[in-house]
């Protein structure tokens, strides 16, 4: 690319205005874990007191018991490699399907004009509804299940990706032209950059969305997975079995949610925006 | 050689934005193009631009005829138009992505330094003032050393201070390479700074009016009897183009005349 140059660092204050108190990330962090752990001290507390016998909801000592004996005796970390597994899968193919058509839509007002009024009419079927058919023309196995999961992170990167290329700064589009970049070289050196914050926003959809399908798909007769163990947990009358399996989907979507935030940033240190300021999410 | 031909634009509307604009600019001539509002200047210079096509007649540059942006072409917004994803440095080497690396660097420092932000080259869009992202602008418009530069009211969103300011620097600038310069303004101080000649044009459809040579020596004195002299000129030829009793015409023929006595 052209001039090598690494943008100065504006927002950091000076170290020795900070000194005294505790960083800031370790105190907002703090700050968000003081509703979720009081609200466990207060029922571990009630259940040690006999308020409660902790049958239906139990405390979080026992929870944590389950969490422990899982991970001992392997079946946590099979679960979960199953679910990640599948989710990896379906949500690469749903992310790939979405951007390309997503991106042929927004580009060529033909293939939009082709394409995204079939496309909305099925993003109108509820995704689940697709189950019966995906099984019987997938099996019960892993491939349907893998294509519940990519049709559930397909709609939201589809639509996000068409709405922000249709929405780049017409401004910005005609300093290309002025450039005299076409086609492709338009798209790497103007579109692509400007729709990069939307679809960073839009893939973030689309995993939430893919963790949603995973369970549905998992419920669907699954022998291992995340989604199992709260079939399991239910069947066999084992409530912390269930909110374990629970904090592992908790655990795992945040985890992969800021692992795609993450692997984001660097590309969007430019941005000009309102959350830049306030430390973001 | 700039040279426009009968150019004629009629919008899909049936609106007649231009009509038979014939011009000549000679090479390293400043010309500004004045005018009420939707008289059409801003029509005028995307077609000289390339961005629009004209319905009827030709631009042409240097005998080829101009049907797309060329590179000989640049163009400067009334905005900044940076793109916020590149540094400063990497915006003005925008338009030298084909030029090997090192003549690219140096020619970007070089030119950031012509418009006095060398320290800013390594910051993003977003931290610039509107004036210095204009700057950065004009830098990234010559660094390509085009044989003509379009300026589209390039400094009316700026105070007046920072579009005094930015008027010298362009001059500065301009005089490295001399290039063809057409600037539309609404501003007949900056016309006559800037222009050897200022075209007024009428609206309705949009054609030339009136050219007045200013033929006032460099730099220019905004606070002299000539200066002042020429842009009352300009002015009472915006009247007439607007159909407007000019209220100080007599008076204007009259230094007219003295001006041409002396």
């Amino acid at each position: 690319m052209s001039v090598e140059a690494k943008p100065a660092q504006v927002h950091g204050r000076p170290a020795a205005a900070r000194a005294p108190q505790l960083p800031a990330a370790l105190r907002r962090l703090l700050l968000g874990l003081a509703l979720p752990g009081g609200l466990a001290i207060a029922w571990e507390l009630a259940v040690r007191a006999g308020l409660s016998d902790g049958r239906l909801m139990p405390p979080p000592s026992r929870i944590w018991q389950e969490f422990e004996e899982l991970a001992r005796n392997g079946d946590l970390l099979r679960h979960v490699i199953a679910t990640l597994e599948r989710m990896a899968a379906g949500f690469a193919f749903g992310t790939v399907a979405g951007t390309i058509l997503g991106a042929l839509a927004g580009y060529s007002s033909l293939t939009r004009r082709l394409i995204d009024p079939t496309l909305q009419g099925l993003r109108a079927v509820p995704s689940i509804a697709w189950i019966p058919l995906f099984i019987l023309w997938l099996g019960i196995f892993e491939t349907s299940k893998v294509a519940l999961i990519a049709v559930g992170v397909f709609f939201p990167v589809y639509l996000g990706v068409m709405a922000a290329i249709l929405s780049v700064d017409r401004k910005i589009v005609e300093v290309g032209r002025a450039f005299r970049l076409t086609g492709f070289a338009m798209v790497r050196r103007i579109l692509l950059p400007a729709v990069l914050p939307a679809y960073v926003v839009a893939l973030r959809a689309g995993l939430g969305l893919g963790w949603m399908f995973v369970i549905a798909a998992e419920f669907m007769g699954a022998s291992e997975g995340l989604g199992y163990l709260l079939i399991d947990g239910q069947q066999l009358g084992k409530p912390a079995e269930i909110v374990a399996a629970l904090l592992a989907f908790a655990v795992l979507g945040k985890l992969t949610d800021a692992l795609l935030a993450a692997a984001a940033a660097p590309f969007l240190r430019w941005e000009d925006v309102y959350g830049a300021q306030h430390g973001g999410a | 050689m700039l040279a426009l031909h009968n150019v004629g634009k009629t919008y899909p509307n049936g609106v007649r934005a231009l009509d038979g604009v014939t011009l000549e600019v000679a090479p390293g001539e400043i010309v500004a193009i004045v005018g009420g509002s939707g008289c059409g200047k801003s029509t005028l210079l995307r077609a000289v631009s390339g961005l629009d096509r004209p319905t009827t007649g030709s631009v042409m540059l240097d005998g080829a005829v101009i049907t797309r942006p060329h590179e000989k072409i640049g163009i400067v917004f009334q905005e900044p138009r940076l793109l916020p994803w590149l540094t400063v440095a990497r915006n003005v080497g925008f338009g030298l992505e084909d030029r090997p690396k090192p003549e690219r660097n140096s020619r970007v420092r070089a030119q950031l330094d012509r418009v006095g932000l060398t320290e800013k080259a390594t910051v993003w869009p977003r931290e610039l003032s509107g004036g210095q992202a204009q700057r950065v602008a004009i830098a990234r418009a010559f660094v390509t050393r085009p044989e003509v530069l379009l300026l589209d009211e390039p400094f009316s969103a700026l105070d007046a201070f920072t579009r005094a300011d930015l008027q010298d620097h362009l001059l500065d600038v301009w005089a490295d390479t001399e290039p063809t310069l057409v600037i539309v303004t609404h501003d007949v101080d900056e016309a006559i700074v800037l222009a050897d000649r200022v075209i007024v044009m009428r609206a309705r459809p949009g054609r030339l009016y009136e050219e007045i040579v200013t033929d006032l020596a460099r730099p220019r004195d905004r606070q002299s009897a000539a200066f002042d002299f020429a842009k009352r000129r300009v002015l009472a030829a915006l009247d007439r183009s607007l159909d407007r009793k000019a209220i100080d015409d007599g008076e204007t023929r009259t230094e007219a005349g003295a001006a041409m006595w002396w």
